[in-house]
């Protein structure tokens, strides 16, 4: 096997790994400033137990979003460093930025907002999960100005043989960009809006002692899921139109992609320049899985006079629907991804210009370890995250209050 | 510019190193806690500050990646199995700590705990090998390419790994007298104390290696940084040994972060102009300004990221200013 392959498939495995759980932490951070403002605004405990609840599950989840997080952004310039090399001047600016301006910050809120209840006031840890939420979509939006860059590359000129940057608006306005955030965004929100439902479907089908808390999530977590199933189809399709113009290659033959592919044989030399079938079959399939959420959100109504849950077969529905989401994300991102190949930059640097000259067996070596230890992870965390949520919102352990008689306990209290 | 962006480069890697240097201390040691309680009462001392801590790690990675695009593709790749290895126990920490106590079981909070003494010991061992690779050089060519990893693989290496490793217990332990309740933090100010002469030890180790070493002595441009500052290091260390043994845990603290961040200064400081010395073409050797972004992208990141360093430091100081003071009956307990 050689280095490149290796090296492919290790970043498709970290990128999986990663986005199965970031899109979770994007979609319940929204959901969770909506539940701690309302608690803020109305004063109702409901909303503060709300909090605790999902705010629980966020922050078990968000631990492999930063686990793999880390793995994504070393894996550059350890797999990686001829994309460095030649076009680091442009691409590593807005990864920059985002770990700069946006995941430090997000972090270091995050962990006031965790150890901040009943200490801070109120106002200011709400402010703090408001900064978190902000911050995450900051970060979201740089992480694919750069990935919009790798699709189509714009704003610079080549000196030596390497890119350097000469207008970072153009990056800002890149036709890759915008429509692709929408559809992140919005199939972030599906995907926290899925996980809301199905685990509130799942304890009122038990009949968990709580129901006004999940009858009160599975309005919100249905509600959101519809609303944003609709963005997240209209940005989808909205994107075959400027992403077919600036990759022909993506979605299929034509007169363009026949120009390109010939004019590239004579610039690269001949080669295999049309991405594999893999990623149209996979965009197909989510497509199926969009209109099949779209279509399966018209149970909706239902949520009048409860008949949702009085029926209890649309909960066992909601409840059954939950992986479909995290399946299209993938499939979404190996659309974009494998559907540029063989490209690391569209159209300027091929793959194997990219990858790092180090040995197939450091590389194997590396591919094993890191998936092996994340997928572990990634297991073990959805483990404990079925756990809390099969627990109920009785008492979790996150928001809660400290030992009342202060003064005897000179340590902290364990629970 | 690019030394604006390289002295930024050095402040991330050193706050990383003393704040992350912490969490993998008190990592460490967790293999001493004998119950279940005293593991968690050292976390829950960690509590607050623990995300904030990883993030400088992500602010250098980050800045290598936008500012120094050339450095960060020869670096990584070039100091593969001690990234890799540094970069396994980071994640190792980072899972163990948040998740150890969502389990209820006392056996599994137990086998996460072993999870994050070995995390804390990878991280600690492989960013000191990075660092001791960083001063002796490596095999790199012209065209970006380095030899194999064998080279990685020295007495000097080692060395260099262990001392970082017995620098992050003592900072770690010194960390806990500052926040433990005060009846706890006596029995790790015996401790810490008992670890300033093996640290003192290892880094005397490492530096005569180093200066042994025919590699070493051949990168290092500047040999009066490279001798002086590990005096200032073995200085930091007695001073940290003095103040514990006075009970003073806030000075002691400055002295062991002290000693945390003199290694970045000292790799910086010696190699400089230099920061990838290449061991078989001395022309492919790397400079800051060759390793750096083009003019262009500097100012750019200039322009977006240096106002917002103050608005960094600003919310972790208040996360530090928040939760000061020891831990009692009213800290927060999450993991």
């Amino acid at each position: 096997m050689d280095t490149l392959f290796l090296a492919r498939l290790q970043f498709a495995a970290t990128t999986s790994i990663h986005f199965l759980f970031v899109a979770v932490t994007l979609g319940l951070v929204t959901l969770l400033v909506g539940v701690q403002t309302a608690g803020f605004v109305t004063g109702k405990p409901v909303y503060e137990r709300l909090t605790r609840f999902w705010g629980q599950l966020y922050v078990i989840n968000y631990v492999l979003g930063i686990a793999t997080g880390l793995v994504m952004e070393f894996q550059f310039g350890l797999n990686w460093s001829g994309l460095s090399r030649y076009v680091g001047n442009v691409f590593g600016a807005p990864l920059a930025v985002e770990t700069l301006v946006a995941f430090v910050l997000e972090s270091t809120f995050l962990g006031m907002w965790i150890f901040g209840w009943h200490r801070l006031r109120r106002g200011v840890h709400l402010a703090l999960l408001w900064g978190v939420a902000l911050t995450a979509y900051a970060s979201a939006f740089w992480v694919l100005v750069g990935n919009a860059w790798l699709q189509h590359p714009v704003g610079y000129e080549i000196r030596d043989g390497v890119a350097h940057l000469t207008d970072f608006g153009a990056l800002l306005t890149n036709p890759t960009l915008g429509f692709a955030f929408g559809h992140v965004v919005a199939a972030s929100l599906v995907t926290g809006g899925m996980l809301m439902s199905a685990v509130s479907a799942f304890h009122l089908i038990r009949r968990t002692p709580d129901f006004a808390l999940f009858r009160k999530s599975l309005r919100i977590g249905l509600l959101t899921t519809a609303a944003a199933v609709v963005l997240l189809i209209g940005f989808g399709f909205a994107q075959f139109g400027p992403v077919g113009q600036v990759q022909p290659t993506k979605f299929g033959g034509g007169p363009d992609r026949d120009a390109l592919v010939a004019e590239w044989t004579a610039k690269f030399g001949p080669g295999d320049y049309v991405p594999p079938t893999l990623s149209n079959v996979g965009l197909g399939f989510m497509i199926l899985i969009g209109f099949g959420l779209f279509f399966g959100l018209l149970i909706v109504p239902l949520l009048w006079r409860d008949w949702l849950i009085r029926l209890r077969f649309p909960l066992w529905v909601v409840l059954l629907a939950l992986p479909f989401p995290f399946v299209a994300v993938i499939l979404g991102w190996i659309a974009r991804e494998v559907g540029r190949q063989p490209w690391a930059v569209y159209g300027l640097l091929p793959v194997d210009r990219a990858v790092s000259p180090v040995g197939s067996g450091l590389m194997l070596t590396s591919l094993v370890g890191f998936t092996l230890l994340l997928g572990a992870l990634a297991v073990t965390n959805w483990v404990l995250l079925a756990r809390h949520a099969a627990r109920g919102a009785a008492d979790p352990a996150l928001g809660r209050p400290p030992a009342p008689d202060t003064d005897t306990h000179p340590q902290p209290v364990f629970a | 510019m690019e030394l604006v962006w390289y002295a930024l480069l050095g402040l991330f890697l050193a706050t990383y190193l003393v704040l992350g240097g912490y969490d993998y201390g008190v990592g460490l040691l967790l293999a001493r806690g004998a119950t279940e309680e005293r593991r968690r009462a050292a976390l829950t001392a960690l509590g607050p500050f623990f995300l904030g801590n990883e993030v400088w790690l992500v602010a250098a990675a980050g800045t290598l990646l936008g500012a120094f695009p050339t450095l960060e593709g020869e670096l990584l790749s070039g100091f593969y199995p001690a990234v890799f290895g540094a970069l396994v126990g980071v994640v190792l920490v980072t899972a163990g700590v948040q998740l150890r106590s969502r389990p209820h079981g006392a056996s599994a909070r137990a086998a996460w705990d072993r999870v994050v003494v070995a995390g804390s010991l990878l991280a600690a061992l492989g960013w000191g090998a990075l660092l001791g690779g960083l001063l002796q050089g490596l095999p790199l060519h012209a065209d970006g390419h380095v030899d194999g990893v064998a080279h990685l693989f020295t007495p000097f290496v080692a060395a260099v790994a262990l001392a970082m490793l017995t620098l992050v217990a003592v900072q770690g332990a010194t960390f806990l007298t500052l926040r433990l309740p005060a009846a706890g933090a006596a029995s790790l100010a015996r401790v810490a104390r008992r670890l300033v002469p093996v640290a003192l030890t290892a880094v005397a180790a490492a530096t005569v290696l180093g200066l042994l070493s025919d590699r070493v002595r051949a990168a290092v441009a500047r040999p009066a940084v490279a001798v002086l500052l590990p005096l200032a290091l073995v200085v930091a260390l007695l001073v940290a040994r003095a103040a514990l043994g006075q009970g003073r845990s806030g000075v002691a603290f400055t002295a062991t972060s002290a000693a945390l961040a003199l290694p970045v200064v000292l790799v910086g400081a010696a190699l400089w102009p230099r920061v990838l010395f290449s061991t078989v073409d001395p022309a492919a050797s790397l400079t800051v300004a060759d390793g750096a972004a083009s003019e262009p992208t500097l100012s750019l990141l200039g322009w977006l990221v240096l106002p917002l360093v103050p608005a960094l430091l600003g919310f972790q100081a208040m996360c530090w200013w928040v939760f000061r003071g020891r831990t009692d009956g009213r800290a927060p307990v999450y993991w």
